[in-house]
């Protein structure tokens, strides 16, 4: 048992350490991701009040079942990118350390202008991290539309407080049913908006391209999986235990996920560099987990959330240790790499394959858990469009493994000789990484009780259980 | 009804933000965003003749209305991280400025993929 203050209180301590002190400053950021793993591991649910004031007129922490599930894959995965790309931090320790205390504070808090607060220093640490490969406009047009997006949402959460009279959300949930439906949409409307620019939904996501597609490798794991699972945990939070969205708004929010991760395969489908690929590939799977969530299928969601975010590590390091090392990440003059780096090629083939949903990989126990649910739920057009989705991303992935393991043209016998002279360095933390997480990845898909046993709660009214 | 003006506010800032090229001009029309966002909220608390919600020792108030103290509260949050993030949206400017010389997103070029 360990008081959940500690894992936003500790990071933000040793980020103010690491400015005095700095010399030690990489030591801090390892002792503060170690010990958070241990914490988040250590949670029991229970909630927080802080300050003496008890909810609703004062903040507090809720820890249930679901912010635990969601601490423990935000720690190891945030724990598991630092530790892996240790040489790419340079003097960017207190923004990490920052960085953690906030998207902890994101996933705990039951307060929404408190929610606000940790939005803000979440995304202003995501503005100064993807700085890191010095491309300054994509980091211009991620604070342009994130300001927006967050002021949004602060003005919705105002409209709420005006007719409700409370931003607790325990308390917001229970009173939601009186206010007015035209209110409701509205502030709905706006929320979302705002939410759906960190959770990267279709016509808010223009800076991902610029900022996942300029990643390097310690920010590409930061971003793609710690950074994306604090959005769509906190974005399912929001739109299923908070405010029940009904009728017609259900209908164009329902509208606008299944776009998300239709048009993101299709994006990524025409990219030729790794990183844009992956890069258009996080929208699409953010788009079916938000998906997921609004159909009510929590317990789904955030098996679905583990899948992107377990995979997406993997994926995003070597992506980005392969533009660190090799200078570019173009799949064409990447050909036969992993022939001289196989243990790392094992490790990001069965990340993709997962993401695809192959048989016998965990990605299929989650997608065939969807679709069965979704038609209890008397719903034909989502699994087809899911089903449909699917295929593109087991196209373009396939496409890609296929260059990266076998260089020659398509269609034609593979010759040595077209192997890529490039090469990566450093490769023993890449390659940990990708065998610990890819064997993970491979037990989980024959021991999904792993992960379910930790969210039985969201499941256990799910139709057809396994 | 000043609300309407604070909202008129909001919509000059989006319309700011979806016109301008310039990318000082950008941050501006974010400021005038915050600001209205911000005097929208101070007018959810605001109750007319209401005084500050504070009780001194033996001054009797004949007045029993007092303002909504939580939004200005908020406020004042949301205007320290304005401002951090205008300094920071500038110094990002700025380095645009050394890397391409101009801070007219036309005539910047496409940033190269490598």
């Amino acid at each position: 048992m360990i008081n959940p203050v500690l894992l936003i209180a500790i990071p933000l301590l040793f980020a103010f350490l690491s400015v005095m002190f700095k010399k030690a400053d990489k030591g801090l950021l390892t002792i503060a991701v170690l010990f958070n793993v241990l914490g988040a591991f250590l949670l029991k649910e229970t909630e927080v009040i802080i300050g003496g004031w008890k909810p609703p007129f004062g903040i507090n922490l809720v820890i249930d079942q679901y912010s635990i599930y969601a601490l423990i894959l935000l720690n190891v995965v945030f724990a598991l990118s630092v530790l892996t790309s240790f040489a790419s931090i340079k003097k960017y320790s207190t923004v990490l350390l920052v960085s953690l205390a906030s998207l902890n504070g994101m996933l705990m808090t039951g307060d929404l202008f408190n929610l606000f607060v940790f939005i803000e220093i979440a995304t202003i640490s995501a503005y100064i991290l993807s700085t890191m490969t010095k491309k300054f406009r994509g980091t211009f047009n991620y604070i342009i539309l994130g300001a927006l997006g967050s002021n949004l949402y602060l003005l919705g959460i105002i409209i709420l407080y005006a007719t409700v009279g409370t931003l607790n959300m325990a308390d917001m949930a229970s009173k939601i049913h009186l206010v007015n439906s035209n209110v409701l949409m509205l502030s709905f409307t706006l929320i979302f908006a705002g939410i759906a620019v960190e959770a990267k939904l279709i016509p808010f996501n223009g800076w991902v391209r610029g900022v996942y597609g300029n990643v390097n490798d310690l920010n590409g794991g930061i971003f793609a999986s710690a950074y994306a699972t604090a959005a769509i945990m906190m974005f399912g939070r929001l739109f299923t235990s908070v405010f029940s969205v009904e009728g017609n708004l259900k209908t164009i929010f329902l509208t606008i996920t299944v776009l998300t991760f239709i048009l993101g395969e299709f994006a990524a489908f025409s990219q030729k560099n790794v990183r844009s690929i992956l890069a258009y590939s996080s929208v699409a799977q953010a788009g079916l987990a938000a998906t997921l969530f609004l159909t009510g299928l929590k317990g789904i969601a955030m098996m679905q959330v583990a899948n992107n975010a377990l995979s997406k590590l993997i994926m995003f390091t070597i992506a980005g240790a392969m533009y660190v090392y090799a200078g570019t990440d173009n799949v064409e003059k990447l050909q036969g790499l992993f022939k001289k780096h196989k243990l790392i090629g094992f490790g990001f083939s069965v990340a993709a394959l997962s993401l695809i949903g192959l048989p016998i990989f965990y990605g299929f126990y989650v997608k065939i858990f969807a679709l069965t649910n979704l038609f209890k739920l008397n719903s034909f057009w989502l699994p087809a469009f899911i089903l449909f989705s699917s295929l593109i991303e087991g196209i373009y992935f396939i496409r890609m493994l296929a260059k990266l393991w076998n260089p020659g043209e398509e269609g034609k016998e593979s010759k040595e000789e077209y192997t890529t002279k490039l090469s990566l360095e450093n490769t023993f933390a890449y390659t940990v990484l990708a065998v610990v997480v890819g064997l993970f990845i491979l037990y989980i898909s024959y021991n999904p009780e792993f992960i379910t046993q930790g969210i039985s709660n969201y499941l256990s009214n799910i139709a057809g259980g396994m | 009804m000043i609300q309407y003006l604070f909202i008129g506010l909001i919509l000059i800032g989006i319309y700011g933000l979806l016109t301008q090229k310039n990318l000082i001009k950008l941050v501006v029309a974010l400021n005038v965003l915050e600001v209205g966002v911000n005097l929208f909220i101070i007018s959810v608390g605001y109750v007319k003749d209401g005084v500050a919600p504070i009780l001194f020792k033996g001054v009797q108030s004949t007045n029993e209305t007092f303002v909504d103290p939580l939004p200005q509260a908020l406020v004042l949050t949301a205007i320290v991280i304005g401002v951090g993030v205008t300094a920071l949206a500038l110094t990002v400017v700025r380095k645009i400025y050394e890397k391409h010389g101009t801070i007219d997103l036309d005539e910047m070029g496409s940033e190269s993929d490598d």
